[in-house]
């Protein structure tokens, strides 16, 4: 039983092998739309990862495959992203499932006195 | 001059996507390539991000199929080439073999199998005590 609800635990968080930048991204975007250069700056900033332009389009790709962002009408040559609700709600779960491990983590650090 | 040298390097790199990318992202990629450099960030850093994105992006599902198909042609075609070579150096020892045979030295004859002497077999099962005896010495 234990086992069967890690498993769903694992099908509903679907950025868990979806990479790091994936993950970033979805962060940046959970506070507005931005394009490809306005999440380079952002993620550096929040928190100093700055992506390669290759793993930046990859990812976006990826994400929008996936129904997690969307893209908005191109401004200029610029073509601007917004997280999707499934986007926003995956996120939650992802950040849920890294804060136990955090916690567990934090817990088995404390119990082995490290 | 380097401008216009890490323009054509950004340029050509791009061109490595395939063209569906380019056409949705190439203008863009090209556009954010100069603002990081004008930021500081290297052109050979960029080029290769675009590199690593450019063999993912052939990598995935849509061209990997493109590719897959490609890869078990080639597969094909070496087994064929493997299973003719196979049967080239099979035939040829056999051919060998009947033009001219090897004959074996005298103090290298291989021993027969011959019962052990002093062993006796355990009553009610019966087996066959086989010591192979050699001279020892190399051929």
């Amino acid at each position: 039983m234990a086992v069967g609800g890690r498993d769903d635990m694992a099908a509903q968080d679907v950025l868990r092998r979806a990479g790091e930048a994936s993950v970033l991204i979805l962060i940046s975007l959970a506070s507005g739309p931005k394009h490809g250069y306005a999440l380079i700056q952002d993620i550096k900033d929040l928190v100093g990862v700055e992506l390669g332009p290759g793993t930046l389009y990859g990812a976006l790709d990826r994400l929008e495959r996936l129904g997690l962002i969307e893209p908005l009408p191109a401004d200029d040559r610029r073509h601007p992203y917004r997280i999707t609700a499934p986007g926003a709600a995956a996120l939650r779960v992802h950040l849920d499932s890294v804060e136990r491990v955090s916690a567990a983590g934090r817990l088995r650090l404390q119990l082995g006195g490290i | 001059m380097a401008d216009s040298r890490t323009a054509r390097l950004i340029g050509a790199v791009l061109r490595c996507y395939p063209a569906r990318w380019r056409r949705r992202h190439g203008e863009e990629a090209a556009e954010l390539a100069a603002l990081l450099i004008r930021d500081g960030t290297p052109a050979a850093s960029i080029a290769w991000s675009y590199v690593a994105g450019a063999a993912r992006e052939w990598l995935t599902p849509g061209h990997g199929r493109r590719l897959g198909a490609v890869a078990c042609v080639l597969l094909a075609g070496a087994c064929l080439m493997g299973v003719s070579a196979g049967l080239l150096t099979s035939t040829m020892p056999a051919r060998a073999a009947s033009t001219s045979q090897a004959r074996p030295r005298a103090h290298c004859r291989p021993a027969s199998p011959r019962p052990a002497l002093g062993m006796i077999p355990a009553a009610g099962h019966p087996q066959a005590i086989i010591e192979f005896a050699g001279h020892g010495r190399s051929c």
